[in-house]
């Protein structure tokens, strides 16, 4: 099934830069896609058409059908999105209530909404931290209790803008781990990065983009010699087994 | 930030844990103005009940004490000024200082008040739940006309989350610039202005990413309503409160 659709999405900002050019992709249920490029290269402006924190000059992106713009708080519950900086986009003052702030705004009923919190909080390994200040807990689980805080409002899609940034090695794996968990419970996910040491060996997809164009749109491993040309380097083969072995075990 | 964590919610299941905040939130009212007209006989009274409630909650007393030292250095400030400048019985003299009787009886009464105001403060915050703070903020507004209680409580919960952030990036930027050599220049305004601009800039920075992420989780003033309820426990426990506070100021 079709969960994403984007028709000739354009995106113009109100300076004129063009933030993206006529964009066509197609996303599958279930599907794991990276998004490539270098700064700038319109990755983000992408990530938030999906969700309407954005709304396309031109074009259209639909949602299992429905445009983004129809039904903004569907668009929303639907994407879950985690952004680049973790920091500020943690507004509770506990761990809990860090991740009951979506349910609550869904205007669930208090047990609904203990239910999702505890159910969340279990799956990302966050349960035993629930009452501690999120500012006690380290990079990696920072990044976890960012994807709980999403996970709690049961969103179809998971998108990540550059979600190891500012990663240690353990965080890292911490935050893949997660990912690939979720994959594998059957969500949707879609990753922009710039560089794809960590994700490129587990997506069913790789899109590269460049100046707000998709230029690429396929098999991971028949683009990684294209790589050089879009300003992202190409993954070590060598490092890539090896850490792939290391993170599945 | 590590000096303010005593001043943050210790999670347990005591009495004082499971009392509805709204009535928690007038004890700390009522017996800081009662203690602020208290003798020393009561004053005596009102620590040990303090004492007790502060170890059934769970908080043991040695961390507490250490984090309050700057309380204390208030505090001998507070009765140092009070001694001195309290007219009676000189007590000590030296040269043209005296210290009176009096003074030094009044600077203990008042330092001691204080002390309380802010152990009860203490016991309020360690053992309620900031959203719990939140909720009972929202309560005591709603029948306000004119005031948006929703907005507010999410306001005032905002600013308690970002304050640590912000004073973090304070610190940074503070030691970016020193070392760059900042401290050479000697005018006050010129060093504020290049600390605050930049500060500024980065916490309206954070603001609007704050904001774009609680549009993309569906934040509206539409929200479930926080869960208060006071039961039998509640209104003993007021019972109590008010037998205390007539004791104090009686005695
Ligand atoms: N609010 C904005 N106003 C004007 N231009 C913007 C704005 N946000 C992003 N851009 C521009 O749009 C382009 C794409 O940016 P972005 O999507 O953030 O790229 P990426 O996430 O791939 O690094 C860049 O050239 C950037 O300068
Ligand atoms: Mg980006």
């Amino acid at each position: 099934m079709k969960i994403i659709e984007i028709e000739d999405l354009s995106h113009r900002f109100s300076d004129g830069t063009i933030g993206l050019d006529s964009i066509n992709l197609t996303i599958r249920e279930g599907e794991f896609v990276v998004v490539g490029g270098q700064n700038g290269s319109g990755k983000t402006t992408l990530l938030r058409h999906l969700n309407g924190l954005l709304l396309p000059s031109a074009g259209i992106v639909r949602l299992a059908g429905i445009p983004v713009f129809k039904d903004l708080p569907r668009a929303r519950q639907m994407v879950g999105m985690v952004f680049q900086d973790t920091d500020s986009q943690i507004v509770g003052e506990t761990v809990y209530d860090e991740v009951a702030f979506g349910p609550e705004n869904l205007c669930l009923k208090p047990n609904d909404i203990k239910r999702r919190v505890s159910g969340a909080l279990k799956l990302v390994g966050l349960t035993h931290l629930a009452n501690q200040r999120p500012n006690v807990l380290s990079g990696g689980e920072k990044r976890r209790l960012v994807i709980a805080g999403i996970l709690a409002m049961e969103p179809r899609i998971l998108a990540f803008d550059e979600p190891f940034s500012n990663l240690d090695y353990p965080g890292t794996i911490q935050v893949l781990k997660q990912i690939l968990t979720l994959h594998r419970g059957g969500q949707t996910i879609l990753i922009a990065v710039h560089n794809l040491q960590e994700v490129i060996a587990f997506a069913d997809r790789l899109v590269l983009m460049k100046k707000g164009k998709v230029l690429r749109n396929g098999n991971p491993y028949e683009l990684i010699e294209e790589l050089e040309g879009f300003g992202i380097r190409e993954p070590c083969p060598i490092r890539l087994e090896m850490e792939i072995q290391s993170w599945l075990s | 930030m590590a000096e303010l964590t005593v001043f943050g919610f210790k999670p347990g299941k005591s009495v004082i844990h499971r009392l509805d905040v709204r009535f928690k939130l007038i004890f700390l009212i009522v017996i800081s103005l009662a203690s602020l007209k208290a003798s020393g006989m009561s004053l005596f009274l009102l620590t040990l009940v303090l004492v007790a409630v502060l170890s059934h909650a769970g908080l043991s007393l040695k961390p507490v004490m250490r984090a309050l030292g700057y309380v204390f250095v208030l505090l001998f400030f507070i009765f140092v000024a009070r001694a001195l400048s309290t007219p009676g019985d000189p007590f000590i003299e030296f040269k043209f200082v005296s210290v009176s009787r009096e003074g030094i009886q009044q600077g203990a009464l008042v330092c001691w008040r204080f002390f309380i105001v802010v152990m009860i403060g203490l016991c309020f915050v360690s053992t309620t739940r900031p959203a719990e703070i939140k909720a009972a903020t929202e309560w005591f507004l709603n029948p306000i006309p004119f005031i948006p209680e929703k907005r507010v409580a999410t306001m005032m919960s905002l600013i308690m989350r970002f304050i640590p952030v912000i004073l973090n990036q304070a610190r940074e930027t503070a030691d970016a610039q020193r070392a760059r050599g900042v401290e050479n220049r000697k005018n006050p305004v010129y060093r504020l202005k290049k600390l605050g601009i930049p500060l500024m800039r980065r916490t309206f920075e954070t603001a609007e990413k704050i904001a774009v992420a609680m549009e993309a989780r569906c934040y509206s003033e539409n929200r479930s309503d926080p869960e208060l309820s006071a039961n039998k426990r509640d209104w003993l426990a007021l019972f109590m409160v008010i037998c205390l506070c007539v004791f104090i100021l009686v005695m």
